[in-house]
């Protein structure tokens, strides 16, 4: 049996705790007044800053209470932003602009940092927009990753694969050649990944990558460190910044980009993070997803219980190898999906709360292993293609609802989602979708949780943390997450729900504004641009691939050789995996372990 | 009525999505059609193998990474090659294939091209409509796997609401199948059952069983005989391929058959496709019943040469044991999965239970998930030993 199951009574414990803080600060007393205090206190430690309309507003709303028993509810059933369950958020500041010298002063009752602990002076917050991208060859998406990035203070690029990379296939390999470079990079060798980065400064604090890649993630996780190596030296390891998603568990749910056995995939994984929770003290090392299993056509609260308990599974499984809680806990992020269903209007709220919830009472984990960072992506599946225009609005709402659940960073898709990877003038659209909501709109800027804490979101709340535990009891009877793995248990709920969501909308109970309402029966096939690689590029990518396999034959064959013996022997892979990024391709290493532990077998 | 249709589908090479496929399988056969799912990541020759062999109207391929002209005109154009032109090729892919792709597409012989936004009723009624006739006269088979595709579908089309239908095509069979024993009849086949009830993991015992024969003999081949269950009034999902890894190989022949309302765990045309196989000049002949019950009996008029029945440790209470017919009459008892909790508790009830009959049964414990599994090596000596060593 897994730990879900006392995840789940954790959660009730704590609804049954927070009522019973309720009636306490109504009989007690003493225990009212300390609450009071309390509150009082927060309150006028809040700074207040001028919109240019030269309304004050402060930087954290709170609700209007003046009764003990409801500031309770509120302060421990929610938390403030930044304070446990984090329903509210996970940081005390975001989104917001930086605090004018002369508005802090005006606030006579406010300490000069304000209450967030951020130094005066120190750097403006980072901007959450991450734009995913990713085509044809390395240097084409190197080209993107500098007109992506070319207005931004912070430089965050955020990577996507093309399908041989992602399934741990060399370019040169038979059937593959028309897939090189589409739908993301191609990337074969340490070479490939001294390209894709180049003129970025790798250690520098500003800047941080992020790669969307699972199955083979281990092996391009030690790719980035040997090209970050040769371009900095080794000293640069322990300052760089970013993301793997590397998440096994929802490949084998939802993205089937598996190509180990499961157990296999879950060591190599395990070995990683251990690695490089211990010397890359700011790199995130798995980033656990909904994100795909929502897109797969999952309902959003399948979605969140399959990612918080797989979470949680994670958690467990490391712990049984020996890893610290504390060390780990906090290198581990999260990422969700946000679509235009009504769950969208908390999910991530609610997700924060249970994360945190069952870190800290099952799990024994302290305070920054309690929070749920998490990146939202907007959904790829709402957008469609009949009057792909309207993807833009869509896209917008959306990302209103990811910003009102407080997401740490997003990703907003562009309109041409539905036909390629996006041309620059729509992903220009996207980025921009962004920056206006945040920087031109007073939305976010000014109080940083504006939109939260309605009645409606309340009831949603309630209701969608109902069916995620309902979920969690479900996935326990199985036998924890493996087992439920095991008897397919995720994958055809998620495939049921897909196939009804396709039959609403054909039936017409899910309306599709340009699908089945509103249709123009004379629309004709928009003009697209097409991010598509020549044959000339994909030739090229297999031209520098042989060369560099037959520059380092030699040595590539010792390398193996060693990779294997340490798997053999069950030590932590990783280190030779370094060793091995230096002078084999993607495929020769893949090969090389499957002969050693098989291939995935898959699962349908 | 005619005989159901059959379809294959399949998402191509570096491509994981399979959610659209996956819908439009469940929608297929809610309209009656039987769906051969080769699953996802799957390379054009696994794609045009299959479909020879399962002898189907059409293959339903779904892309999104990409590559779609290159990879369905390669499909058409291997199949062609291989003299099976009869089968054709149609699929969709959301947004990502445009208009103009299809057109091209449609050069290079693809049949049809689903655009975003096709209402899934549409797509199952086009299928009915473009392939639901039945097939006249075949073409010429190029090869004898496909002459054999080709024999097995006569053969079973023959058999109409559990009963033989004595139509031209079927009777020319029939004298074929004669005339294929009497040729083959020097080749010693050896044709192995496998049953048990439905998550023990059967087809993957026999994918990693697969694997030990082809690397024990490199001439041998073999043939795999799989069933699934039909869903009633509909059509069915034929998904044994999709999870198999070493079957996707020129020298193993795999026919996936629908029960087609018939109980028990095979359909009303397995014993007579199982005598063609069984001279067809194979190593071995595996058939894999469905999913069974307690009370199955899958395997009668000395259909088989050797019995497996495998087992999962979670059957329930001992008492339950008593109720397996099976275990009367199997050769073999596996148990899989013995890396779960109970395994040991049940490995030793079943011995017990085993040795009530008196007979020589053998019992092996395995885990075929796993990569080298002592306990498959040790299943397949077992069976290569019974049969003499013959590979
Ligand atoms: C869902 C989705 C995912 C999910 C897939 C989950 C799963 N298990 O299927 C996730 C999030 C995992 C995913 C991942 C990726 N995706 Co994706 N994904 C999509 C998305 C949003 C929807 C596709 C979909 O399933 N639609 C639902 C189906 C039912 O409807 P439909 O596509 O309109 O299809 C209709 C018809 O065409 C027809 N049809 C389709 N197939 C067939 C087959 C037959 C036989 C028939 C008869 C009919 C038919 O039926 C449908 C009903 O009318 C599209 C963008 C979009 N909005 O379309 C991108 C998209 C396809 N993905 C894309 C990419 C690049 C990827 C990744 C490679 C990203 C990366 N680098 O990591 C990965 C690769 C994953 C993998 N393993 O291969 C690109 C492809 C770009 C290109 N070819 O140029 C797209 C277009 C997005 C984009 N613009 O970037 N993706």
């Amino acid at each position: 049996m897994s730990k879900l199951g006392a995840v789940v009574e954790a959660v009730e414990k704590r609804e049954k705790f927070v009522l019973e803080q309720v009636q306490r600060a109504r009989t007690d007393q003493q225990f009212a007044q300390q609450v009071m205090d309390r509150w009082n206190k927060i309150k006028s430690e809040i700074p207040v800053s001028k919109t240019p309309t030269g309304l004050p507003l402060p930087r954290l709303a709170l609700p209007e209470l003046d009764e003990a028993g409801e500031i309770a509810r509120y302060l421990f059933g929610d938390g403030l932003p930044g304070e446990f369950p984090f329903l509210n958020g996970a940081y005390r500041e975001m989104y917001l602009e930086p605090l004018r010298q002369a508005e802090v002063q005006d606030k006579k009752s406010g300490s000069p940092n304000g209450s967030n602990g951020k130094k005066n002076g120190a750097r403006p917050p980072e901007e959450p927009t991450r734009l995913f991208s990713g085509l044809m060859l390395a240097e084409d998406t190197n080209k993107r990753f500098h007109f992506l990035s070319a207005h931004q203070r912070s430089k965050r690029l955020s990577t996507a694969f093309d399908g041989p990379t992602l399934y741990g296939i060399d370019s040169d390999a038979d059937g593959v050649f028309g897939k090189i470079g589409e739908g993301g990079v191609a990337v074969d060798t340490v070479e490939d990944m001294v390209r894709l980065y180049d003129g970025f400064e790798i250690g520098s604090p500003d800047f941080s990558a992020s790669m969307t890649i699972s199955g083979p993630a281990p092996i391009i996780m030690a790719m980035y460190i040997a090209a970050a190596k040769r371009r900095f030296g080794p000293g640069v390891v322990a300052n760089l910044r970013g993301t793997i998603q590397a998440d096994i568990f929802k490949e084998v749910q939802a993205q089937n980009e598996t190509i180990f056995p499961i157990e296999a995939s879950l060591r190599f994984l395990l070995d990683m993070i251990e690695w490089t929770s211990q010397n890359m003290p700011r790199w995130y090392p798995v980033s656990i997803s909904g994100y795909h299993i929502g897109e797969a056509g999952s309902t959003p609260v399948q979605q969140a219980a399959y990612t918080l308990s797989n979470g949680f599974a994670y958690v467990e499984m490391l712990m049984a190898r020996g890893a610290d809680v504390n060390v780990f806990g906090p290198r581990l992020s999260f990422f969700l999906d946000c679509g235009l269903d009504a769950e969208y209007i908390a999910l991530s709220r609610v997700s924060r709360k249970i994360w945190a919830i069952g870190m800290r009472e099952v799990f024994g984990a302290d305070r920054r292993a309690q929070m749920f960072k998490l990146h939202t992506q907007t959904s790829g599946r709402s957008l469609i293609a009949a009057e792909f225009k309207n993807n833009l609005t869509r896209t917008a709402a959306e990302l209103m609802l990811a910003y009102m659940n407080g997401t740490n960073s997003c990703h907003s898709n562009s309109a041409d989602e539905p036909f390629t990877t996006p041309s620059e003038e729509w992903i220009r659209l996207a980025a921009h979708g962004q920056a206006i909501l945040l920087e031109e709109s007073g939305i976010f800027k000014h109080t940083m949780n504006m939109l939260t804490g309605s009645p409606g979101m309340k009831a949603v709340e309630r209701a969608v943390e109902t069916a995620i535990l309902d979920e969690f009891r479900e996935i326990e009877s199985l036998g924890g997450v493996m087992g439920a793995v095991e008897n397919r248990y995720q994958r055809s709920q998620i495939q049921n729900a897909a196939h009804r969501y396709e039959q609403q909308i054909y039936d017409g109970t899910r309306p599709i504004v340009g699908l089945n309402r509103y249709r123009n029966a004379a629309e004709e096939m928009p003009e697209i641009e097409l991010a598509r690689t020549s044959r000339a590029k994909q030739k090229l990518q297999v031209d520098r691939l042989m060369k560099f396999k037959k520059k380092n034959a030699g040595k590539a064959k010792g390398a193996l050789d060693k990779l294997v013996k340490v798997v053999e022997r069950g030590e932590n892979c990783f280190p030779a995996l370094l060793e091995a990024a230096e002078v084999c391709s993607l495929g020769q290493i893949t090969g090389r372990l499957q002969e050693v532990v098989g291939h995935f077998r898959p699962m349908v | 009525m005619a005989a159901p249709i059959r379809v294959l589908t399949a998402v191509p090479i570096c491509d994981g999505h399979d959610s659209a496929i996956n819908t439009i399988n469940l929608e297929f056969i809610r309209h009656g059609i039987e769906v051969v799912y080769l699953g996802f990541h799957r390379y054009v020759g696994d794609i045009v193998r299959a479909a020879i062999q399962e002898d189907v109207a059409a293959v339903g391929i779904s892309s999104y990474n990409g590559g779609h002209i290159e990879f369905f005109a390669e499909v058409v154009k291997q199949l062609k090659r291989k003299g099976a032109g009869d089968i054709k090729v149609f699929g969709g892919g959301g947004g990502t294939i445009t208009h103009d792709d299809a057109r091209e597409m449609k050069q290079k012989g693809v049949d049809q091209i689903f655009f975003a936004g096709t209402s899934l009723a549409e797509m199952a009624k086009f299928v009915h409509d473009r392939y639901g006739k039945p097939r006249g006269k075949r073409v010429k088979p190029k090869s004898a796997d496909q002459e054999l595709a080709h024999r097995l579908t006569a053969i079973e089309d023959g058999f109409q609401d559990g009963k033989r239908r004595t139509s031209n095509a079927e009777r020319s069979t029939s004298k074929s199948e004669k005339r294929h024993q009497t040729s083959n009849i020097k080749h010693q086949t050896s044709v192995i059952g496998f049953t048990g009830p439905g998550g023990a993991g059967k087809t993957t015992l026999i994918d990693e069983l697969v694997l030990r024969f082809l690397n024990h003999n490199s001439r041998s081949r073999i043939a795999i005989l799989s069933h699934d269950p039909s869903v009633i009034g509909e059509g069915a999902l034929l998904g044994d391929r999709a999870t198999m890894i070493n079957s996707q190989d020129d020298r193993v022949f795999m026919r996936s058959m629908a029960t087609r309302g018939q109980a028990g765990g095979l359909s009303p045309a397995t014993e007579s496709c199982l005598n063609l196989l069984a001279h067809s000049g194979f190593d071995y002949v595996i058939i894999e019943t469905v999913g069974t019950g307690q009370e199955a009996l899958p395997f009668r008029n000395q259909l088989v040469d050797q019995t497996i029945l495998v087992m999962n440790p979670d059957y329930g209470a001992r008492l339950q044991l008593q109720k397996i017919v099976m275990l009367d009459v199997a050769d073999i008892v596996v148990v899989n999965k013995t890396d779960l909790e109970r395994a040991k508790a049940a490995l030793s009830e079943i011995e017990h239970r085993l040795t009530q009959n008196k007979r020589k049964q053998q019992i092996v414990a395995t885990v075929a998930k796993r990569h080298r599994d002592r306990g498959v090596d040790e299943l397949f000596e077992l069976i290569t030993s019974k049969t003499g060593g013959k590979s």
